[in-house]
Order: structure tokens, then C-alpha cells, then sequence
């Protein structure tokens, strides 16, 4: 067992309101700079949709990810191996166009200031923010399907939906049935990350004391391999100044107790930031887990930060106190391993992402009764007025399986018990219009308890700050003094090593004249 | 051949005493013996400024011009400049050797003609000064008619008999009887096996002095379709383009342009490969390129270009050709229509 701890993430989908706040936090920090401005580090996107870049979930096209040889149990980069890397170094067929993310542009506001005395107001055309030219139509953007569940460009072509029936598509498109949520995404900062594994000048490493996954803009040669690496697309590459750049956990924030830009800033409070410790023995061995259990593995090698055994284990490998003390703290521990609520994206891309969502609760099918708006078939299941069967869902099972569960639909049934549960409990509580069989009845299909619900209802509805955000002190100094050995000044042997202080080489520091 | 310099003409850094006597063994043997006899007879000690003067202007002749030119001997890559200083002006001669590469650009009349009539081989700028040019002509003087008998030439022939280390003239001369081979527009004949010449040539056989093979830098019609290096130029008709047998040997033998020199100056060519080499470039099935080659040639790289392409198509066959998106979009269009 060696026991290290990560700055691990759970998004609640059941509360993003698709505002893109997340987004401008981010973009005003971190990418509003030349060569970053068609970057979106965090994204939030309509599904059923394509996302950005478009269908970056269709690894036929990208290449992205692991890919498990079941006869030799090994694992290989869909990309390419060592003499595929040799061979595609000056070329990376895969790579995503300029197009599929879109490309930015700005307005020519001055003419508005500056246009000649005419007839017409004058207008500020779109220009380029690549050429400088003017465009005369903009075809993308960066969230071009938002809101368009449903659409039959966007929302039909969803990779998600590949296995779906011909019926399933209709239904999805008619009228009664149109139904999306929101999946804001962000670098999930994997355990087995795909990025670092593509590079070949080793210039992405994930740092051991956070698990932050950085690119070293020093070694960065260019190559651009990490952007077809990473399933999730969440390596960009800034044509500027010609080095691959990915979403850095506000590691500046996070070395001073702070959360995130985008979590700081989320208007439905959907994000939650705590630390998990998990077992770095056993990683290779979950990344290679069956598809339908992978999602079982990945929460097998989170540790419970209560066991001595694991606390023990932990000291002995170097985290300080405080980051256990924090793991116990976690929220996403909680909402990941003790409530077995929050799943990974895409688990079958078998990076093990450190970024979990907990599943939407989707609308369910509705008919109107005595001019009344109901659930259909409410009365048969006997979970009235609000709660119908699973598969009464406007959301197909199937759907949300192949999204957060690697295609395994019985975890995403229990989940979805789970929070019915709890939500007829509340309502129990608070309209008092549940009977209390049904209520006991809903706890115990979804293998919870009075106690637990309003726990994960707490969590889920009421937290503060200090319960969403629990970043501990990152004790740098501690992190650096283990990587390298003390500092002299005479024979200056600043070693260049992985995992070093923030991005880039350890330099001296550099006075003014 | 001809080495380019900068200015597009070509270089003499190196030249070879030896190449004009062996050469031009046939014509000079007799004449030389004679000077020679004349040289001895006469007191050497009867110094005057412009006995010095001849006496610099020969040393510097063997060193920068010797390689082209002749004074009595005939014809080479260049003319033979005996009496030349009373065949031009002293003013126009003074021009022409200080500065050949800008009377040519400028469009002298006389130096174009001279050009036109040796092959458009143009004389290279040998960055002499005006003491040396003066030094030069003094030398040419003493050859013009009416001069005292030069003395240059005997010394030619008298250090090229003081050096037997590199061939002696008269098994060369005797060689002429082997000769396979004629050079069109000449009346010399190549001596040297050229079947000895080709392996040379192509590196089968070595030279003896460690020189790399001809083909390391040049290609030559007649040892397959591609036919050579490419540093310097083809060689096919090289003959031709100097002007003949004797000037081609003159030019293998004293390699004037910087690359060669370079080469051979360190590993120098002897007298009998140098013969065998000639022979083969003088051979007349090589004055061109047979058509067949030529196609041979053609055949190969455009094989070459599909096999390539077919590797490079086979390799990349699943890149994003035009993205993602467009694609999807179009498609969506089309079922829509
Ligand atoms: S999500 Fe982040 S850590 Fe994971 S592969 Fe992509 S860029 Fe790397
Ligand atoms: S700020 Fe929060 S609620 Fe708004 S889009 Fe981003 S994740 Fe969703």
C-alpha cells in the first residue's frame, strides 16, 4: 500500500444552471492572452450535444486515451506507440482542426466610433482574432450547441448516442421528450493521465504532493502529442508561443488555501474540492479493469481516511498531517466513495479521472391528467406525485450509462435510487405528503438510510464555503525540500528534476537592476 | 570540370608543372631538348632588372596560369600565349589579367571573342597585383618574336625531368600507341585505358594515392541511370566543353578549381591513372547521354514519388482530413435535402 493524497473535484449536475460563469472566471485568469484565445480550460456544455472540440468524445476520430490488450493485459495508448510517436513527430494526423474548436473572433467595434455619415447605422463587423481579417460567418463557437438538446445537428450527432436505437433518437426528438442538462468540464487531472503518457519530451508530469497535472513550458517541444493523448481534450496547444498549455487547478490559489477560480465562482454552487488519498500500488491495476467494472475499481483505490491502517501507511509515505486530516474533511470523499454518488467521465477511457459527477436527475415523461401536468404512469409505481420509474426518464439510461458509468446502467440505477430517496424523504419531511411506507420503501431500494440522506441532502443543498472548499495548506516547503537537496549558493546545484515549483525549472530568483 | 566561384567563372589555386610537358609530351619532347641545350649553353649569370622581372613573372605563370595556357605549347583550356605581348596592347593585357571577370561583364569585344572561341570557358580572376601582372607580361615577353630565346619553357621541361617520381614523359609518349579513343574537334589522341579510366572512375578500382572516386561529386553518362554525384558537374561532355584532349588532361592533372585542389592536392592523381581517366571521359559513346538512360531515369523517380506517396497515404490513412465538424455538418445537410 502507498498512500498518496490528490486535490480531487465533484461537479453536482443536478445544480448547473449553464450559466458559463466558470468559464469567463477562468478565461479572464488564465487565457486571455495571443495564441490562448480559442482555450477554454473549463467549458460547459449543452449534452445531449457535441461539446468542444466537436465530438471529442468519438476516440475513432482522436485517438485519445487507453486502449486495454485483453490477451496480454497490457495497456497501450490509442495514439500510438513509441515507433508510431517516431514516426507521426513532425505530423500528428489526429490533432483536432482549428475548426472543430472555432475559431475566435472579436468585433471591429471602432467603426462604430469612426464609420463615415450615411444612410445605415453602422455596424462592428466579426474579425479573426487568428488573421485579423474580417468574417463574414461565424460557423462555430465555443458553445454553438448550447441549450440544442434536441437539435438535429447537435444533439444527434452526441457520440453518447452511437448504440442508440433509431426509435430511441425519435423519441428523444420529440417534442414531449426534449430534455439536455449541462456537463461543465475541466481538466480532471487523471490518475493515469493520457497527456503525460503521449509526450514525447516528457515536459507534462503530474506532481506528486497535489496531483496536479502540469506542462513544463521549458521542455515543451511542440510535439503536441498530449492533445490527442487526453480523451478529454483538455491539452491546447497556444500557437502563439508555440507550447501546449491545460487547465493548472489554480495551483497559485490552491498553495494558498484558495479553491479554483471556476469553483470559487460557480453561481450554483455545483463544485465541490477536497482531497482523496488512494493507493498508488494498485492504480495499474484498476486502469486495467474490466469496461463494467472499471468505476467499482477506481472507487476501490480511494482509501478511506479514517482507517489507521491507511492513515498509518499514509505517514509512512510522507503526507503531513494536515492532508489527512483534510482527506477526512473531503466532500469528495463523501460524494464519491462513502455515498457512492459521484461517478467518473468516461471511466472507459481508463485515464482515472479525479474530476466525478453526480448524475443528473433528468425530467421524467409527463402527461396531462384531469388538466393537470403529471408524471405518466405515476400512480402505477405508487411514487407519487413526483417520482416515476427510472425508465420513465425523458434521460435514457443508456445515455447517462455510457457517459458516467463506462456503459455499466447498474450503477447509474443505484445511483438514481439514491437520490429519489433522498428526495421523497425531504419531501416527507417537509410537505408531508409522502406516506412513510413509501419512504422507508424508497430508502431501502436505494441502499440508504434516514441519517445518510440528510447528510448527502445537507451536502447537496446547504453547504457553506468551508464544507464545499477543503483545501489544506499545501505545505510547498515540505513538497520541495523532499524533491530537492538543500541549496548552495557556491556551487549552485539547482537540480533539474519532475515535479518541480509550479511550471516550468526552479530558477534564482531575479532582481531588478 | 570547371569549379564555379561566386562570380559564376572558375578558380586556378593549384597548378601542376608537369601537366604542360606531359601534355604536350609528343610536340615539346624535341622542342624542349633543344631549349634546354640552348638554356645550358647559355651563361647564366648575365642578370639585368628585366631578367628578375621574367624570372618572378615565369614562377608565377606555373603557379596560377600554367594550367591553361602554354607559352609555345600549343592550345590548352586557354591559348597559347607565346607572342602574345606583341600580338595586344600592354594596356589591354594589364586590364585582362588584373580583372578578366569584369571585362567579360563590362562586354570587351576582344575578350568575348576569345571566350566564344575557347569553348565559353571564361579565364577566372587570379587576384594578381600590379607588380605581379608586370612580372607576368615580362615573362610572356621574352617569348614574342625578335626576344631572346625564353627560358621558360626549357625550365619547364627541366623540372619535369627533375621529378620522375611522377611518370616519366617518355613511357607517356610511348603510351600514345594505346590510344583507344579520339576526342572529337581534336587532333590529339587520349592515351590511358579507359575500361581502367571507368573503374576509377566509379571507385572499383582505387586511385593510388588515396583520391576518392570521380563519382563521389560528378555524374558522367555510361555508368548507369543516375549516373554520379552532384557537387560538382556533369561530366559527360566535358571534352567538348574544353576544348579537347590535351586541355582535359591539362585540367585533371593541375585541378585548379578550389574543391578539387583541395582533394587532390593532398592525394595527388598520377600521371597514369590521370591518362586513364581522360581516356574514359574522351570516349565518344559518352559525348551524350544515350536516350535510353535518360528514360531509365524517368521511370525510376516517378516510381519512386508513387511508392511514396502510396507509404505516406497507407500511413496517415486515418487523419483528420478536414476536421471534424465539417464534415458532420455537411452530411447532416445532405440527409436533410
Ligand atoms: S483530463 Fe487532464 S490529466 Fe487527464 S489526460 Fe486530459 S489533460 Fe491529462
Ligand atoms: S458557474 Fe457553476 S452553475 Fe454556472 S455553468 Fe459553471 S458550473 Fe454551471
Amino acid at each position: 500500500m502507498k498512500i498518496q493524497s490528490q486535490v480531487s473535484m465533484v461537479f453536482h449536475l443536478d445544480k448547473c444552471i449553464g450559466c458559463h460563469t466558470c468559464t469567463i472566471a477562468c478565461k479572464n485568469i488564465w487565457t486571455d492572452r495571443k495564441g490562448a484565445e480559442y482555450m477554454y480550460w473549463n467549458n460547459v456544455e449543452t449534452k445531449p450535444g457535441t461539446g468542444y472540440p466537436t465530438r471529442w468524445e468519438d476516440q475513432d476520430k482522436y485517438r485519445g486515451g487507453w486502449r486495454l490488450d485483453q490477451k496480454k493485459n497490457r495497456l497501450h495508448l490509442r495514439l500510438q506507440g513509441k515507433w508510431g510517436t517516431l514516426g507521426n513527430i513532425f505530423y500528428n494526423p489526429y490533432l483536432p482542426t482549428l475548426d472543430d474548436y472555432f475559431e475566435p473572433w472579436t468585433y471591429d467595434y471602432q467603426n462604430l466610433f469612426d464609420a463615415p455619415e450615411g444612410d445605415d447605422q453602422p455596424t462592428a463587423r466579426a474579425v479573426s482574432m487568428i488573421t485579423g481579417k474580417y468574417m463574414d460567418t461565424i460557423e462555430a463557437g465555443p458553445n454553438w450547441d448550447d441549450d440544442l438538446g434536441g437539435s438535429q445537428v447537435y444533439a444527434n450527432n452526441d457520440p453518447n448516442l452511437d448504440g442508440a436505437s433509431e426509435e430511441e433518437r425519435r423519441q428523444m426528438q420529440e417534442i414531449e421528450r426534449v430534455v439536455f442538462f449541462y456537463l461543465p468540464r475541466i481538466c480532471n487531472h487523471c490518475l493515469n493521465p493520457g497527456c503525460v503518457a503521449a509526450c514525447p519530451a516528457a515536459a507534462i508530469y503530474k506532481r506528486g504532493e497535489d496531483g496536479v497535472v502540469l506542462v513544463n513550458q521549458d521542455r515543451c517541444r511542440a510535439w503536441r502529442m498530449c492533445i490527442s493523448g487526453c480523451p478529454y481534450k483538455k491539452t491546447y496547444f497556444n500557437w502563439s508561443t508555440g507550447k501546449a498549455e491545460k487547465c493548472i487547478l489554480c495551483y497559485p490559489r490552491l498553495e494558498s488555501e484558495q479553491p479554483p477560480a471556476c469553483f470559487h465562482s460557480c453561481v450554483g454552487r455545483i463544485r465541490y474540492v477536497g482531497l482523496l488519498l488512494y493507493d498508488a500500488s494498485r492504480l495499474e491495476q484498476a486502469a486495467k479493469a474490466p469496461q463494467e467494472s472499471l468505476v467499482q475499481a477506481q472507487r476501490d483505490v480511494i482509501m478511506d481516511p479514517f482507517d489507521p491502517e491507511v492513515i498509518a501507511a499514509a505517514k509512512a509515505s510522507g503526507v503531513p498531517d494536515l492532508k489527512i486530516e483534510a482527506a477526512q474533511q473531503s466532500p469528495v470523499y463523501k460524494f464519491v466513495k462513502r455515498w457512492g454518488l459521484a461517478l467518473p467521465l468516461h471511466a472507459e477511457f481508463r485515464t482515472l479521472p479525479m474530476l466525478f459527477y453526480v448524475p443528473p436527475l433528468g425530467p421524467v415523461l409527463a402527461k396531462m391528467n384531469k388538466g393537470m401536468y403529471d408524471t405518466a404512469d405515476a400512480d402505477s409505481e405508487g411514487l407519487t406525485p413526483m417520482m416515476s420509474a427510472l425508465e420513465k426518464s425523458r434521460m435514457p439510461l443508456r445515455y447517462m450509462a455510457s457517459l458516467l458509468s463506462a456503459g455499466n446502467e447498474q450503477i447509474i440505477r443505484d445511483v438514481y435510487r439514491k437520490q429519489m430517496a433522498v428526495r421523497l424523504f425531504m419531501r416527507a419531511k417537509t410537505a408531508k405528503d409522502v406516506p412513510a411506507a413509501e419512504v422507508e420503501k424508497a430508502l431501502t431500494e436505494g441502499n440508504t438510510n434516514a441519517q445518510e440522506a440528510e447528510a448527502i441532502y445537507r451536502l447537496t443543498a446547504l453547504p457553506t464555503y468551508e464544507e464545499r472548499f477543503v483545501v489544506p495548506a499545501m505545505e510547498r516547503e515540505t513538497a520541495v525540500e523532499d524533491l530537492f537537496p538543500a541549496l548552495d549558493p557556491v556551487a549552485r546545484n539547482y537540480p533539474v528534476h519532475k515535479g518541480e515549483v509550479g511550471i516550468g525549472y526552479r530558477r534564482d530568483p531575479r532582481r531588478g537592476p | 570540370m570547371l569549379g564555379p566561384d561566386s562570380k559564376g567563372g572558375w578558380r586556378m589555386t593549384n597548378t601542376n608543372p608537369m601537366t604542360i610537358y606531359r601534355t604536350h609530351g609528343r610536340k615539346l619532347s624535341i622542342a624542349a631538348l633543344a631549349t634546354v641545350a640552348g638554356l645550358w649553353a647559355a651563361p647564366p649569370g648575365a642578370a639585368n632588372p628585366a631578367a628578375t622581372d621574367a624570372e618572378t613573372g615565369q614562377r608565377i605563370f606555373q603557379e596560377k596560369c600554367a594550367a591553361c595556357h602554354t607559352v609555345g605549347g600549343g592550345d590548352l583550356v586557354g591559348p597559347d600565349l607565346k607572342g602574345v605581348t606583341a600580338q595586344r596592347p600592354r594596356e589591354w593585357l594589364q586590364r585582362w589579367i588584373a580583372a578578366p571577370d569584369e571585362m567579360l561583364a563590362a562586354g570587351d569585344p576582344v575578350a568575348t571573342a576569345l571566350l566564344h572561341r575557347f569553348h565559353e570557358v571564361p579565364m577566372p580572376n587570379s587576384h594578381l597585383n600590379a607588380p605581379d601582372i608586370a612580372a607576368v607580361l615580362a615573362y610572356l615577353a621574352t617569348s614574342a618574336p625578335g626576344a631572346a630565346m625564353a627560358p621558360a619553357t626549357g625550365a619547364v621541361a627541366g623540372r619535369e625531368e627533375s621529378t620522375p617520381a611522377l611518370g616519366s614523359g617518355g613511357a607517356a609518349t610511348a603510351a600514345v600507341g594505346t590510344t583507344t579513343a579520339l576526342a572529337a574537334g581534336t587532333s590529339i589522341a587520349a592515351v590511358g585505358d579507359p575500361e581502367i579510366g571507368k573503374e576509377l572512375f566509379t571507385g572499383a578500382a582505387r586511385f593510388r594515392n588515396g583520391g576518392p572516386p570521380c563519382m563521389a561529386c560528378h555524374s558522367v553518362a555510361g555508368i548507369g541511370a543516375l549516373g554520379g554525384g552532384q557537387l560538382g558537374p556533369d561530366l559527360t561532355t566535358v571534352v567538348t566543353r574544353l576544348g579537347g584532349v590535351a586541355a582535359l588532361r591539362a585540367f585533371v592533372g593541375g585541378s585548379p578549381t578550389p574543391t578539387m585542389s583541395a582533394i587532390w592536392s593532398r592525394t595527388p592523381i598520377t600521371t597514369g591513372e590521370r591518362d586513364d581517366v581522360v581516356a574514359f571521359l574522351a570516349q565518344a559513346a559518352l559525348f551524350q547521354r544515350p536516350a535510353q538512360a535518360m528514360w531509365q531515369l524517368a521511370g525510376l523517380s516517378a516510381l519512386g514519388l508513387v511508392i511514396l506517396l502510396a507509404i505516406i497515404g497507407w500511413v496517415w490513412r486515418g487523419r483528420l482530413r478536414d476536421g471534424v465538424r465539417r464534415p458532420m455538418i455537411a452530411k447532416q445537410r445532405k440527409a436533410r435535402s
